[in-house]
């Protein structure tokens, strides 16, 4: 404000804008290559992953055919450790969606740029883990031809409700109203960039197929007006919710009395894991697919290192988590909080998965401390397949090391996956590679519209800049 | 409908409408152009733009935006049905006893009168837009244009609706001398 920015040899401000969109782009030229994987081939790596990708897929078919066939049985869960898999999973996955959510929507409320080139990306791998998250309880259930409807309050001749006291009916409606929105959230910002590719394309037929889900948009600055609000609104909205959603699906277990779940610290720190995972499967996924999809000048290092900077906090939110369940269970003198967190988690037969837990949350994300590690494409990614690894056992962690040293010594069992609980596991991880490679394959993995405005309005404070540079009053 | 689309006023009763579609370099032209034909008063506007440029609304002479107003209202209505449902189910009409806590136990509700709140103004957002902006609408004249594909991509682009029996050529001189790069008359072929 004070220095006149306008001689040439300024020295760099350390809080300049750091460029978001590499080389000369003209908004031609973003919309080529923003489009150009949709256009081209599948080549072979692709076609490998999806093949990769459907062989898992096909284990999940068998994990929930045997399932079905077999009833739960087939799992291995049992009392007392009641819960396993089954929920580990769904809060993994739904945990990995939050960080869609996160990108989407928190972001734009705080005016991120940075966001707009992974929002898109984000936002698809949300959708996919909330599916891969929601068979889980409906599998548990043992009969999901059942509890699809019998969850919902509906006027049924049996003439009984929903208990709306239990935090389990809550989640029903946190985790269905999350897909709903999440979904129209997603394909209201899709809509203008499946115009730009009914617009774009050379055949027919994807002319026609594009055409119908674009729904006719035609860029009219009648429905822009209007559709800034909406955009805006379901980004407003998306925020709370995102919040809520992980907040209900904490209370499945702070509710309850379970020594290890019993405690009120759950909700922020079920929120700040949820985003830690998800930007780790974010990076996870980016890293290839920047390179393979040439998307490097829109995603830069920069982006990557943002998002580090992003999984560094969360990782000590967790980790100050972990220590003040430490700390309260100490601090409450309940024995049985005091030996879950002193001696079963430490010491107890599931020590390793906790170790793990520890070194991958806590340890590993500190490496993002050094700009060398944060702006190097080889460690992050493989410091975010171990966050994801970490976060799996946290799960892990808070579900069965809690349950399965029960009140009554007399009670303690201890617990073992079935083959039907790894194919059901590794299965969604197949199931929701599938669905992303399809993704990737057919709809632009970047939102093309945004980032065409981000660089209209990059290009317009830059003129300004240069224009009033002596001036010094820009807003 | 084949028949009568080239001849209006005869057989079928078509009255094709007529636009004046033009093309501008940049957004900035596109805005100063739009604010004064519309000064000038020819026909109805809209602007084609590939993403929102920051004024046309002003210079397109729109009100405020209804979307907020009605999320805010399927906000209100979804907390509502949420809280009554919940009463009704759980209060009046089958009350459980659950730890002995009483039945209508007000903290319990929050949560789902939350969820239903955002899932009933999301979806009002988002069914609300597509309501207000008359889409699905896969077909409309402007699309007749092969230019105009240019508008999802770099085009910034003024359509002129030209009002029933008046030429068109007024408006697209009108377009030409505000600096359009491109003008066309277009003449909607079906309905």
């Amino acid at each position: 404000m004070s220095a006149a920015p306008s001689s040439a040899n300024v020295s760099r401000d350390p809080l300049e804008p750091t460029v978001l969109i590499e080389g000369a782009q003209t908004d031609q030229s973003l919309n080529d290559s923003l489009l150009n994987h949709v256009w081209r081939g599948a080549g072979r790596g692709w076609w490998m992953l999806f093949g990769c990708a459907l062989s898992a897929l096909g284990l999940l078919l068998i994990g929930i055919t045997y399932t079905l066939y077999k009833g739960i049985g087939a799992w291995g869960n049992n009392i007392p450790v009641g819960w396993a898999f089954g929920i580990i999973n769904f809060v993994w996955w739904i945990g990995i969606g939050h960080a869609g959510t996160l990108i989407s929507a928190i972001l734009l409320l705080l005016q991120q740029k940075w966001r707009t080139s992974i929002n898109r990306f984000a936002e698809a791998m949300t959708l996919f883990a909330v599916i891969c998250a929601l068979l889980f309880p409906l599998l548990h259930t043992g009969r999901p031809w059942f509890a699809a409807y019998w969850l919902m309050p509906y006027p049924s001749v049996q003439g009984i409700w929903p208990q709306f006291k239990s935090p389990l009916t809550w989640d029903v409606f946190a985790v269905s109203t999350y897909f709903t929105i999440s979904l129209l959230f997603w394909y209201l910002g899709l809509v203008p960039d499946l115009a730009s590719l009914r617009d774009s394309s050379k055949s027919r037929t994807k002319r026609i197929v594009y055409g119908i889900f674009a729904l006719g948009w035609r860029g009219s600055g009648r429905h822009w007006s209007e559709y800034k609000w909406s955009y805006l609104l379901l980004a407003g909205l998306s925020t709370p919710l995102v919040l809520s959603v992980h907040t209900i699906v904490s209370f499945d277990f702070a509710v309850s009395v379970i020594p290890g779940w019993h405690t009120t610290i759950f909700p922020p720190y079920f929120v700040a894991g949820a985003v830690f995972s998800g930007f780790a499967m974010v990076a996870t996924w980016m890293i290839p697919a920047r390179q393979f999809l040439g998307l490097k000048h829109v995603v830069t290092i920069k982006h990557l290192e943002n998002m580090c900077k992003v999984m560094l906090a969360t990782g000590m939110m967790v980790t100050y988590g972990y220590i003040m369940e430490h700390f309260i269970a100490w601090y409450s003198g309940n024995p049985y909080e005091q030996g879950q967190f002193f001696k079963t988690r430490w010491h107890g037969p599931m020590q390793g998965i906790f170790l793990t837990m520890v070194f991958c949350n806590c340890v590993v994300p500190q490496i993002f401390w050094f700009k060398k590690a944060r702006t190097h494409v080889g460690v992050i990614w493989f410091a975010s397949i171990l966050i994801n690894v970490g976060m799996w056992c946290e799960r892990f962690n808070i579900v069965v090391t809690s349950l399965h040293r029960d009140f009554l010594p007399s009670s303690w069992q201890n617990y073992a996956p079935t083959w039907v609980d790894i194919s059901l596991f590794i299965g969604t991880i197949g199931l929701f590679s599938t669905l992303f490679l399809l993704f990737l394959k057919f709809v632009p993995a970047v939102a093309i519209t945004e980032v065409k405005e981000l660089r209209h309005e990059m290009e317009h404070e830059a003129h300004h800049a240069s224009v009033g540079g002596g001036a010094g009053a820009h807003g | 409908m084949s028949q009568g689309a080239h001849i209006p006023h005869e057989d079928t009763g078509f009255v094709p409408e007529r636009y004046v579609l033009a093309k501008f370099a940049t957004s900035d032209a596109l805005l100063e152009a739009t604010r004064k034909i519309r000064e000038a008063g020819q026909g109805e506007l809209d602007t084609h733009t590939p993403y929102p440029v920051h004024g046309l609304e002003k210079a397109l002479g729109l009100g405020r935006p209804l979307i907020p107003t009605i999320v805010l209202g399927g906000a209100i209505a979804g907390a509502f049905i949420a809280y009554s449902m919940i009463y009704f189910m759980n209060v009046l009409d089958w009350p459980i006893n659950i730890g002995n806590r009483p039945p209508h136990s007000p903290p319990a509700n929050i949560p789902i009168t939350f969820e239903l709140a955002v899932l009933l103004a999301g979806s009002s957002s988002f069914f609300g837009f597509f309501t207000l902006a008359r889409l699905p609408k896969p077909y409309h004249p402007v699309f007749q244009s092969e230019s105009f594909r240019q508008a999802s991509v770099d085009g910034f682009f003024l359509s002129i609706k030209i009002r029933e029996g008046e030429s068109p050529d007024a408006a697209a001189a009108l377009a030409e001398a505000e600096g359009a790069t491109h003008v066309e008359i277009i003449e909607e072929l079906e309905r």
